[in-house]
């Protein structure tokens, strides 16, 4: 089964009259991680809120077209929004999620340690979310998502807070998810240097329309997406800035092999 | 000439261990400085005793001739203009004209000069064709330049920006670097606390990293960037153009993208007789 298919979907938000959304499909299916880019306001934070059941239950609006998604956890880009308010530890706060979907108290004692570890987080365990740095509040956001156990992870900008070292660990177990565990993740970044060692397919929206999908050698790659679109990576736009000609590199290394 | 900036022997604590320890530096007006770290390495606290929302427990902060000891933060507003690392959570006017108008207006400018100041940060942020919007009808990136906007029609003499460029996309970061520049050539100090080192490579001229609290390193941000075994034990990562421009051990070693580009283009095509 597929974590996610969306077929042809539109969606307005509460008193607006253009579509933040204006005829999107797309299909998320276990061990794929789609990098979904664009501008700003573009529609990707939508997309992930649709791909939720966020809306318009909760945002209010319209939806038109058909949505499939399976159990889905979501990680907004505010994280000091998301925090539950409800829980003094760190450790409380993670336990919260799996807690509410009922899970068994030695269940939730295992993946709360699991997760805490596997965000490099433990360490915190016992301090209240309040005093927490941005960076550890999103870590550990992500780690009561993660505790949840859902099959399509959303995340809306989850290294925004993060230092590089943190948003190095992030992506690392966004691939690693995908892979051995087989779950499906959309991830809107705005930090496209990433997308390469991460992504399987890269979704550019843009004015809430699917502009390209595909794999990120190839949408990353298009001249289109540096004229009219949020950019490549860093290595790309060099190369162009550079006026050098054939297949774009994306990465340092791709770079490397292809001026020896 | 009056360093913009001056900390003198800093410490803060919030609870036990101390959050900054015995910083001591300063900034000279029309500086552009970069402040780095990990997280929990003390930037935002820093950030916090310069705006007066925090005073130190040892040692003196001092705005201009401005002490902030027994100066409020809308005190020191008047010389220091900040953006908040959650800056969606700093907007409450119905306008984001109107929300950027506050600050001068609660400074008691008059009415004409709070119109003024209004217009020319938000077109300094290409942001008047949004300006009659609702700050939460915008997406986030844009409520957070709407912030910037704010700091900027402050006018003040130094501009301190917790994580301007976050969730930003490409063209928003060059109007936050663009801004930047321009308020520097104006004489402003500009402090920016990052993670995008990128963008603090294009935009920025100075490094100051602080590494459990302390002060770990003062030195002009070319010289850091270029210094791998420098940047890993504070946890920095040589942002792509940087790393690019090592790795093809490019002539005169660039780091902002233009020079990176043109020797990139004199590496890639070499000029052989044919």
């Amino acid at each position: 089964m597929a974590g996610l298919t969306l077929a042809d979907v539109r969606f307005w938000y509460p008193a607006t009259e253009r579509p933040a959304l204006d005829g999107v499909s797309l299909t998320v299916a276990p061990g794929d991680v789609v990098a979904v880019v664009g501008a700003v306001g573009a529609g990707a934070s939508t997309l992930l809120l649709v791909a939720g059941n966020l809306a318009p239950r909760v945002t209010g609006g319209r939806l038109e077209g058909s949505v499939r998604t399976a159990p889905s956890g979501i990680v907004l880009p505010t994280p000091w929004t998301q925090a539950s308010g409800m829980a003094f530890s760190v450790w409380d706060e993670v336990a919260f999620g799996p807690a509410n979907l009922g899970v068994p108290r030695d269940e939730i004692a295992r993946r709360v340690d699991r997760w805490l570890a596997r965000l490099e987080v433990t360490q915190v365990a016992a301090r209240d979310p309040a005093t927490l740095s941005g960076g550890e509040l999103q870590r550990v956001i992500l780690a009561g998502v993660l505790a949840m156990e859902p099959a399509l992870l959303l995340l809306d900008e989850p290294t925004a807070e993060l230092d590089p070292a943190g948003a190095a660990l992030v992506w690392r177990l966004v691939r690693e998810l995908a892979r051995a565990d087989e779950r499906c993740v959309l991830v809107a970044t705005s930090d496209l240097d990433a997308i390469p060692a991460f992504a399987t397919q890269v979704l550019w929206l843009q004015h809430g329309r699917v502009r390209a999908a595909g794999p990120p050698a190839d949408v990353l790659a298009r001249d289109d997406i540096w004229t009219d679109g949020p950019g490549a990576t860093t290595v790309a736009g060099l190369w162009r800035q550079a006026g050098l000609a054939g297949p774009v590199p994306l990465t340092v290394a791709d770079a490397v092999a292809r001026v020896r | 000439m009056t360093p913009a900036l001056r900390c003198d022997g800093v410490w803060f604590a919030y609870g036990a261990s101390p959050a900054v320890s015995d910083l001591s530096f300063s900034l000279a007006p029309g500086e552009r400085v970069a402040l780095l770290g990990k997280n929990g390495a003390g930037k935002s606290t820093l950030v916090r005793l310069i705006t007066g929302l925090l005073q130190p427990a040892v040692g003196t902060v001092w705005v201009g001739d401005w002490e902030t000891r027994g100066r409020r933060p809308e005190q020191l507003a008047r010389r220091v203009g900040s953006v908040f690392q959650h800056a969606d959570q700093q907007l409450f006017a119905s306008s984001i004209r109107a929300d950027v108008e506050f600050g001068p207006r609660a400074l008691g400018l008059p009415r004409a000069e709070c119109v003024r100041r209004a217009a020319a940060a938000l077109s300094a942020l290409d942001l008047e064709p949004l300006a009659h919007e609702h700050p939460y009808d915008v997406p986030p990136p844009w409520r957070k330049l709407a912030a910037l906007a704010g700091a900027l029609a402050l006018e003040p003499m130094l501009l301190v920006l917790d994580e301007p460029t976050a969730g930003l996309d490409r063209a928003l970061r060059g109007l936050v670097a663009r801004a930047v520049a321009q308020r520097a050539a104006a004489g402003v100090s500009v402090m920016v606390v990052t993670h995008d080192l990128a963008f603090a490579a294009e935009a920025l001229d100075r490094a100051l990293v602080l590494d459990a609290g302390r002060l770990a390193c003062d030195a002009p941000l070319a010289e850091l960037l270029g210094d791998a075994a420098r940047l890993t034990p504070l946890g920095l990562v040589p942002p792509a153009v940087a790393a690019l421009s090592r790795a093809l051990a490019l002539p005169g070693a660039p780091l902002r993208a233009a020079e990176v580009a043109r020797a990139l283009a004199s590496v890639a095509r070499p000029s052989r007789p044919v």
